[in-house]
């Protein structure tokens, strides 16, 4: 499993300082949280590990390789799922196959052999307006997974869900999570998403954005799934939320 | 987890009774008022002859207007089909290439403000009295709507998109095949449906100021000669024609973009 190393990045953008000096290191099978108020950048900093943006300074490592403004290593999945409404699911999902050069055939083969790890068993055949908000995104994280499948860097990906339908899929990450065992980045506006979820969470501040703390998470991903009751759990969200101002 | 859409026989029923009997009635009611008004004031036919009359001289001169329409037909389809293919190279380049997008979509709006009436005469100076001059005012009446409404469909699609696909190392023409193309196709074909009821009258007006066939030169002879009731079975016959390629459009998009008819949520 590849490690993340953001070192130093600081990015201006339309004139305004966005990001700050950041350093964020992911290690091998990490599930790391960043956690931020709304348009602090957050998206800007996966833009750059992702290679799609160039930082003004710093650099990306995967795996010690510097990847800096080039695409090609690890995509995100977004808030929205992307999927073409064109094209049903399983065409969908082996899109990252068939850009890598794999034949159209065989690419839909490999991805269905993914379905029914990702909860999507039954529905190759279907189109994405004809399937729930829960059921896209799982879609669309399988899409990223066979992108790069020891990377996944998720952008609020539940965050359009219903308080229902996003506990759900948290719990489905997590035994998703303790299958593939992937290294995680995962940004989140919900202190209580990312205190469940994330072994490590960094806490950013507003424009122009630095890492204000990074804390561990002792108590996450608890394996009874239920609601966290430890004492330590209130000290340790008190600390995120006064890192955020709240 | 799946969304059907819950529609029950009776609600569908109702649905059809709305959108086809409703509209029927009221027609018919129009037509009865206009045939009742003609015999009650005994208006004469060369001034405004009654729906009867009118289908009846359609059905005596049917061999005739048939021929005329075949023609028509044709300037139709291909000028259309021309500016489908103008169109798709025009917004194609027009969006691949932003400085050829700003020197060019002045040009395309300007091209619209032109009458058609003014210009279609040059066309029969320079290329005759034959389908030439009629095909090209088709394209132009046709270009402006489908170019218009597949650059806007093209320019309207989700960034994210692109972006994701870029991330996921796409090529240029990969993009545009996968992404933009198949999300552009629903406002395509809008632009496609109302420029298919268009092109019968463009091609009429380049008919009507000479030709040798068509329904437009029909039109002329008769209006020239007050059969008014033939100039209005010309007008119901391009009216079919309008609407018979209205339909054949959706129909087509019915076969090329099928997932655009499930319901978004």
């Amino acid at each position: 499993m590849p490690e993340i190393v953001v070192e130093g990045v600081s990015k201006t953008q339309g004139g305004l300082l966005t990001l700050g000096e950041i350093n964020v290191v992911a290690g091998a099978g990490d599930f790391i949280g960043i956690l931020g108020p709304s348009g602090c950048g957050k998206s800007t900093l996966f833009n750059i590990i992702s290679g799609l943006l160039r930082p003004d300074r710093g650099r990306v490592l995967i795996d010690g390789r510097d990847v800096t403004g080039r695409t090609g290593r690890v995509s995100y999945m977004r808030q929205k799922d992307l999927l073409l409404p064109s094209l049903n699911i399983v065409e969908n999902v082996s899109i990252p196959l068939v850009l890598k050069g794999m034949p159209k055939k065989q690419a839909c083969a490999e991805a269905a052999a993914h379905f029914k790890q990702f909860g999507l068993e039954g529905f190759e055949k279907y189109y994405p307006r004809q399937l729930s908000g829960g059921m896209r995104q799982r879609a669309a994280m399988l899409r990223t997974y066979l992108f790069s499948s020891d990377i996944l860097l998720l952008d609020e990906p539940f965050a359009s869900l219903d308080a229902i339908t996003k506990r759900k899929m948290q719990t489905w990450l997590i035994d998703v999570f303790n299958v593939i065992n992937p290294t995680v980045m995962y940004i989140t506006h919900d202190v209580d998403e990312a205190l469940y979820l994330c072994d490590r969470i960094y806490v950013l501040s507003d424009c122009p954005t630095v890492v204000k703390l990074e804390i561990r998470v002792p108590l996450c991903r608890p394996p009874h799934g239920r609601t966290i009751v430890d004492p330590e759990y209130g000290v340790i969200r008190d600390k995120v939320m006064e890192a955020l101002e709240i | 987890m799946i969304i059907r859409p819950v529609v029950s026989v009776s609600m569908k029923r109702s649905k059809i009774t709305a959108d086809i009997f409703i509209p029927l009635v009221f027609i018919v009611f129009l037509l009865a008022g206009w045939e009742f008004t003609v015999k009650l004031r005994s208006i004469p036919d060369w001034l405004l002859p009654g729906p009867a009359k009118i289908v009846h001289t359609l059905v005596d001169n049917a061999p005739l207007i048939a021929k005329h329409a075949r023609s028509t037909l044709v300037e139709c389809l291909v000028g259309f089909a021309v500016a489908i293919l103008f169109s798709f190279v025009v917004a194609f380049l027009m969006d691949e290439i932003p400085l050829f997008r700003k020197a060019v979509y002045p040009l395309i709006v300007a091209s619209q403000t032109i009458p058609i009436v003014s210009v279609a005469p040059l066309f029969i100076i320079w290329f005759g009295y034959g389908m030439l001059p009629k095909i090209i005012v088709v394209v132009l009446v046709c270009f402006f709507p489908i170019a218009i409404s597949l650059l806007s469909g093209l320019a309207a699609v989700d960034k994210d998109y692109l972006e994701l696909f870029r991330s996921m190392q796409a090529s240029r023409l990969k993009i545009f095949r996968m992404v933009k193309l198949p999300l552009s196709m629903p406002s395509f074909f809008a632009g496609l449906r109302i420029s298919a009821a268009y092109s019968v009258m463009g091609a009429v007006i380049g008919e009507w100021l000479g030709a040798k066939q068509g329904l437009g030169t029909y039109m002329t002879l008769a209006q020239r000669s007050f059969q008014i009731d033939r100039v209005f079975a010309a007008i119901l016959a391009v009216t079919v024609l309008s609407a018979a390629l209205f339909l054949l459009v959706s129909f087509i998009e019915r076969l090329v973009i099928p997932w655009n008819r499930l319901g978004e949520k």
